[in-house]
């Protein structure tokens, strides 16, 4: 019996798969889970361990079982005993991964390899020319240092960027250190609570976080906030008896981080720290690890690309120049050439920088980012689950109806309401407000009159506030007609009542009779009616009355909205002279036959911003689906009220019923949207659940437990979206863990959820995420951009290589230069790229395909790379041999040379015009070819950087000037060059050389050739669309 | 955030390489069909057409404007470098006496690089020129006239001409001869109008080792005498037009070098108003090279 019931138990907190499984995919799950041994192991205890019997002890048993007194609690010297043993009362952070392991990663992944790799080699020709007493040698000692420099320092910066990031979340989650009232030594005593231990005695009040899992021993009207834990949005009541064999279940314990609403308590500590509820659900959700994002497998994949590429080039050439006859050492240099050339060696660095610059974009926006990485994730969801409280809702109960004369009224629901609009003239609606008014215990706290009515804090509950927030906004000032009807008895709200009842003073001096006023469940305020008013005349109740009454309420109730009836009674002054006493026990008055005014429905409404946010996403082809622990109605109402369910679309049951036929005659593939309740998800097969999300468009899980929240997204996945989950519970972490991307709420989330998240939603509103969204979809398209840009140039930069090895020529451009372009002039500008505004409005497009849509796909490869940047090398050709035949070397002469043109023997070297150049005049003649080819390939571009803003549209109309970082791009490029060649242009080292103006401008018209090509294939794509220009041109 | 790596199978891989690879159903050759392939291979080529065609004219336009007589800048040849013949591995002039050998390829390389200077082929081609001053010979009417050049006769060059039926340059003798000679610079007009000379010495790195070397060097005997290089030689106007140009050399000849040690030499151009200190090139105006003369 207890072993079943333990299996029970787990459900609640580690079961979504087990609950759903039939015994067959258990098996399946043993197989595949065998790997994870470890964690079904942890599982295992889990289930013994919550197999606890605190609550079924009674308070002196438990006194017994913890060595303590109810009366005097520990002793300080025991709670130190106990405190030593079991450590503080504090959940366990996460495993951090240890910064030096971060650090490494940072320096041995992306292409950092390969760096190190021709660093390696560097060093090895090095060694091996020193030995031969090469004079050059030391140039390869200093190239391997260089770019081992470069390895360390961009890792440096990721590093530091990561660390930055995870900074941001580190602040947002540090707490307030929490107090505990606490019993030692037969004293109170005020400790924090990470110093309590098991068997102390605490005392809780309204307001309180619960310190630990506490088994209460005395309560006093104890209601508890156990939302975060089990999804019960209503609260719970606390007493001290045993009321379910189920611990979670049952009402004598008060679990830890969730919050104490209402009352006092006092109760035993049986639970710290990692062994509370919370803290082993907390362990179970680390152990899902993070998995790598979208853009992570994007930019991995354009890594293997790239490398790809310089590996198989370099092997191909260290082959081609070994068979050519070269010298291995030789050949093993222009590797190292070739592997540098071809990395982008600044752009993860650029596109770390982008995304955070995104990031903060976002952050403005109220989307905080807790991984870099998920910026571009959300830009690619494909299916957003919400929840509907607080996200899509306002998150608090507003008035939104009123009936009274016969007559439904609608109120103002919006955020920001200072007037109610509808007719308040009837006098019925005066006694109504009366109503409303007085039989009411909610109150402003103190000292908040000067905020808006709507942000003033109550003290009370959700339907209260509303009621009290809704008579101050028309009425003025609630609290002095309370105290101009002075209150002399009151029945509270009770579930078997199922009404509030209380008794005033009338404000009339001359009236002496006292007012009887009452709300409650209308059906049950109906029944002691025998009269109702309309029109501020009580008229008798009859039938025809009462059929107005029930559809009034039922329409109200079908609208989702919680209804309450308000009746009154004036007591006449006869039996009820001034000096009456009246007593609540014995009820010695009446309450029946009493005069029927209206009803009020409230609702908790959608954020006025939600409908437009939805109907962006609809456009933007993101499904969103309402996940609810709400009922059906009031999910389907609000569903509809924000557009995930448009106007025109009927679920099955909507069908069945204009129809008039039962629901399983109906197809459902006419029914485009559905409700599901999560009674009836349970009972779902996974195939069954992939039906429903494949074939209804707008969707709705109502009635859902948060656990079957990871259910439903598991589902989204296996129709490959990419899906965003929203959450704010302690048990939403596995489905946010599960989810693409998990967004946590600022506001109502729990830490447990904001660690769990990758995104935090600082306002908890639907509409940020929609920014988020098309934050992220700009990204995606701006880092295309970028990594085209960056790509490009690595062409005009290998082909001098290739040249070198083939034709002999002298070398065009040093590999410290290659390094000077990739880390100098192009990092500015490739992060301008970020800036670029969407070429289209991109939230009218569908989200991108996981497999198709790949950030660097063969297009911008084969663009950049075969046609750009071959444009580019021609360009810089040019102006090298301009240069070297305008100092004597004609092309023709440039030809084979290279064995004598670098030889350190040869120092009267003939040029074309018979004149002798020594080794290091023709050296020096190599550098300022250097310096032009990379003066060549900046001025180049400055053209590639133009022609990447857009994609698609003519520069010209995506305007040259409305992005204006690209020309802080564009001038710091040029700036940089400038100093590079005429500032340090005398550093040899560096080999720049102070080169002649006018070899700036070889290059321009093949820049402008670049412009109009680029202007030519998008003009073509623009005008055929689809055509084989248009398969093959785009990127 | 989570996702389940999709794993696939060895096989599944290779398979799908190989789909890529060929494709029987949609008859597609890494991942396009046939005439797919041609309308690419067709773009590139004329792509790539235009982008040579492009490339041949900047290169033509730009070579149009270089004049093909004289290079368009001379900044970097400023000071004219130094060099020696025979002109060894590294500058090294190492050689055995007893074993000829050693010394025969040196022989013929300075053979070789003479044989243009042979009198007869200076008097048959080259103008006899008045000696002491530069042999400018202005264009007057027509641009680029070819230009006459100086005689400078092997024979001035004496015991290190390398003539006669001995015409070892003394290597035979362990009194070898080296060449140097001044690098052409297209108009360079050295020593401003005052006659520049060849000075070779030890190169010693502080004073007392530079005694001590010159010592063990012994004396040099410079061909033409005190290794003067006349004037007349100046301007050369390039290939083109001063087709039959050579330049003139000036012989060292180490008459009495010590054997089995080695020299470092150090030869400099001296003429008015020409830097040889140039810290990065070491050849600007100067050439340095190890000498060993080894006996049994």
């Amino acid at each position: 019996m207890v072993k079943k019931r333990s299996d029970v138990y787990s459900v609640e907190i580690y079961g979504t798969k087990d609950l759903h499984k039939t015994e067959i995919e258990d098996e399946e799950e043993k197989h595949k889970e065998q790997k994870g041994n470890k964690k079904k192991k942890k599982a295992e205890d889990l289930k013994k361990e919550l197999d606890l019997d605190d609550h079924r002890l009674s308070p002196s048993e438990l006194e017994m079982k913890y060595g303590t007194s109810i009366d005097k609690g520990l002793s300080s010297a025991r709670a130190a005993e106990i405190l030593a043993r079991d450590g503080p009362n504090a959940l366990t952070p996460p495993k951090a991964t240890p910064e030096i392991v971060k650090f490494l990663k940072q320096m041995i992944g992306g292409f950092s390899i390969l760096l190190w790799i021709g660093a390696g080699f560097s060093w090895i020709s090095f060694g091996i020319q020193l030995a031969q007493g090469v004079d050059s040698a030391f140039d390869n000692l200093y190239l391997g240092v260089v770019l081992a420099l470069v390895v360390i320092l961009t890792g440096i910066f990721a590093y530091y960027q990561e660390a930055k990031s995870t900074n941001i979340m580190a602040s947002f989650s540090k707490m307030i250190p929490q107090q505990a009232v606490v019993l030692r030594d037969a004293e109170k005593k005020e400790l924090p609570a990470d110093q309590l231990v098991v068997g102390d005695i605490v005392e809780i009040k309204g307001g309180d976080r619960i310190p630990a899992d506490i088994r209460l021993i005395f309560t006093q009207g104890c209601k508890v906030d156990n939302s975060s834990l089990t999804g019960e949005s209503e609260p719970q009541s606390r007493s001290c008896d045993f009321t379910h064999e189920n611990p979670l279940e049952t009402r004598n314990i008060a679990f830890y981080s969730t919050t104490c609403v209402e009352g006092t308590a006092t109760g035993i500590v049986i639970n710290t720290g990692d062994r509370t509820i919370i803290g082993r659900i907390a362990s179970l959700a680390s152990g899902v690890g993070n998995e790598k994002t979208p853009i992570a497998i994007e930019i991995e994949h354009f890594v293997y690309l790239v490398a790809g590429v310089a590996i198989s080039i370099g092997v191909l050439f260290f082959i081609i120049s070994v068979s050519m006859h070269y010298k291995i050492l030789d050949s093993i240099i222009f590797l190292i050439g070739i592997i540098v050339a071809n990395v982008p060696e600044g752009l993860l660095a650029t596109v770390t920088v982008s995304l955070s610059l995104t990031a903060k974009r976002m952050a403005k926006k109220n989307c905080l980012v807790k991984n870099l990485e998920a910026v571009e994730t959300l830009g690619s969801t494909s299916i957003i689950c919400s929840d509907k409280t607080g996200t899509l809702t306002q998150n608090r109960m507003t008035v939104a109806h009123l009936w009274f004369d016969n007559q439904i009224y609608s109120a103002d629901t919006s955020e920001d309401q200072t007037t109610q609009p509808f007719d308040q003239s009837s006098p019925s609606w005066t006694a109504l407000s009366k109503i409303v008014t007085l039989c009411n215990r909610a109150e402003f706290r103190p000292g908040q009159e000067n905020l808006p009515i709507m942000k003033r804090v109550v003290a009370g509950d959700a339907s209260e506030t509303a009621l009290l927030k809704f008579s101050e906004v028309i009425l003025g000032d609630v609290m002095s007609i309370r105290a101009q009807n002075k209150k002399v008895a009151e029945i509270p709200f009770n579930s078997t009542n199922k009404f509030q009842l209380s008794i005033h003073e009338t404000d009339d001096p001359q009236d002496k009779r006292f007012l009887l006023v009452m709300k409650g469940a209308p059906e049950r305020i109906l029944e002691r009616c025998s009269t109702i008013m309309i029109n501020g005349k009580e008229e008798p109740l009859d039938s025809e009355k009462a059929e107005a009454f029930q559809t009034a309420y039922m329409e109200l109730g079908g609208m989702g909205e919680r209804v309450l009836g308000f009746c009154h009674l004036y007591l006449p002054e006869k039996e009820f002279p001034e000096t009456f006493q009246f007593d609540t026990d014995s009820m010695n008055f009446p309450s029946s036959n009493l005069c029927f005014v209206g009803l009020l429905s409230m609702i908790d409404p959608p954020r006025s911003t939600v409908p437009d946010a939805v109907s962006k996403c609809r456009s933007a082809g993101i499904k969103v689906i309402m996940v609810t622990g709400d009922h059906p109605i009031t999910a389907k109402a609000i569903a509809k009220s924000v557009g995930i369910i448009s106007a025109t679309s009927e679920t099955v049951e909507d069908i069945a019923k204009r129809l008039n036929i039962p629901v399983e005659q109906v197809n459902r593939r006419e029914a485009t949207a559905a409700v599901v309740n999560g009674m009836e998800l349970k009972d779902m097969s996974s195939e069954q659940l992939d039906a429903i999300l494949r074939e209804h468009s707008e969707i709705v899980f109502a009635r859902t437990s948060p656990q079957q929240k990871l259910i439903i997204v598991e589902g989204c996945q296996r129709q490959g979206a990419v899906v965003a989950v929203t959450g704010d519970g302690v048990n939403d972490s596995p489905a946010l863990k599960k989810a693409d991307i998990g967004i946590a709420m600022g506001i109502a989330g729990s830490d447990a959820a904001k660690n769990a998240a990758d995104m935090v939603l600082l306002d908890d509103n639907f509409a940020s995420i929609v920014t988020g969204v098309e934050e992220g979809r700009l990204i995606f398209d701006n880092l295309k951009k970028t990594i085209a840009y960056t790509l490009t140039k690595n062409i005009a930069e290998l082909c001098p290589f290739l040249i070198y090895i083939i034709a002999s020529i002298p070398m065009p451009i040093g590999t410290i230069t290659i390094l000077f372009i990739d880390l100098g002039t192009d990092i500015i500008p490739s992060v301008a790229l970020a800036y670029e505004k969407a070429e289209s409005d991109i939230m009218n497009r569908r989200p991108r395909n996981k497999r198709r849509d790949r950030l660097v796909n063969q297009q911008l490869a084969v663009y950049s790379y075969l046609q750009i940047g071959i444009m580019q090398s021609v360009g810089a050709f040019v102006t090298y041999f301009t240069v070297y035949a305008e100092q004597g070397f004609l092309p023709s002469t440039l030809l084979g040379v290279r064995v004598n043109w670098e030889s350190n023997g040869i120092n009267d070297f003939e040029d074309s015009y018979g004149q002798q150049w020594t080794h290091y005049q023709r050296m020096y003649l190599q550098w300022t070819g250097y310096t032009a080819f990379f003066v060549s390939i900046t001025i180049q571009q400055v053209a590639d950087l133009i022609i990447r803003k857009t994609r698609r549209n003519s520069i010209f109309r995506q305007g040259l000037f409305r992005n204006k970082v690209i020309w802080v791009g564009i001038f710091s490029q040029i700036g940089i060059a400038l100093i590079l060649t005429y500032g340090l242009g005398h550093v040899t080292a560096l080999n720049f050389t102070p080169l002649r103006f006018q070899y700036w401008f070889v290059a321009v018209p093949f820049a402008i050739l670049i412009w109009v090509y680029d202007e030519i294939r998008k003009l073509l794509i623009r005008r055929h669309p689809g055509s084989w220009w248009d398969k093959n041109m785009y990127y | 955030m989570a996702r389940d790596k999709e794993k696939r199978s060895c096989g599944q891989v290779v398979a799908e390489w190989r789909a890529f690879l060929w494709d029987p159903r949609t008859r597609q050759f890494l991942g396009r069909t046939g005439s797919s392939w041609g309308l690419i291979l067709l773009f590139y080529l004329v792509f790539y057409g235009f982008l040579a065609g492009l490339f041949a004219l900047t290169m033509w336009v730009m070579l149009q404007s270089v004049d093909p007589h004289v290079p368009k800048y001379q900044d970097r040849l400023l000071t004219p470098g130094l060099m020696i013949r025979p002109c060894a591995e590294g500058l090294d002039v190492t050689f055995n006496v007893t074993q000829s050998h050693t010394w025969e390829q040196h022989v013929r390389a300075l053979h070789q690089f003479l044989e243009p200077y042979n009198d007869s082929v200076q008097a048959a081609r080259n103008a006899a020129c008045p000696a002491g001053r530069y042999n400018e010979q202005p264009d007057d009417a027509v641009p680029n006239y070819p230009k006459r050049a100086c005689r400078f006769e092997r024979s001035r060059l004496g015991p290190c001409a390398g003539l006669g039926p001995h015409g070892d340059y003394g290597y035979g003798s362990g009194r070898p001869c080296v060449l140097v000679k001044v690098n052409r610079v297209i108009n360079f007009f050295p020593g401003k109008n005052k006659s520049i000379n060849i000075v070779c010495a030890a190169k010693g790195h502080s004073a007392t080792t530079h005694e001590e070397d010159a010592a063990l060097l012994g004396p040099l005997n410079l061909f033409p005498p005190n290794g003067t290089i006349d004037l007349m030689y100046f301007p050369y106007y390039g290939k083109r037009v001063h087709v039959n140009y050579t330049q003139p050399v000036v012989a060292v000849q180490f008459s009495n070098a010590t054997a089995n040690v080695d020299h470092h030499v150090e030869c400099r151009l001296n003429a008015a108003g020409l830097r040889t200190d140039d810290e990065r090139d070491k050849f600007a105006g100067r050439v340095a090279f190890r000498l060993r003369i080894n006996r049994e």
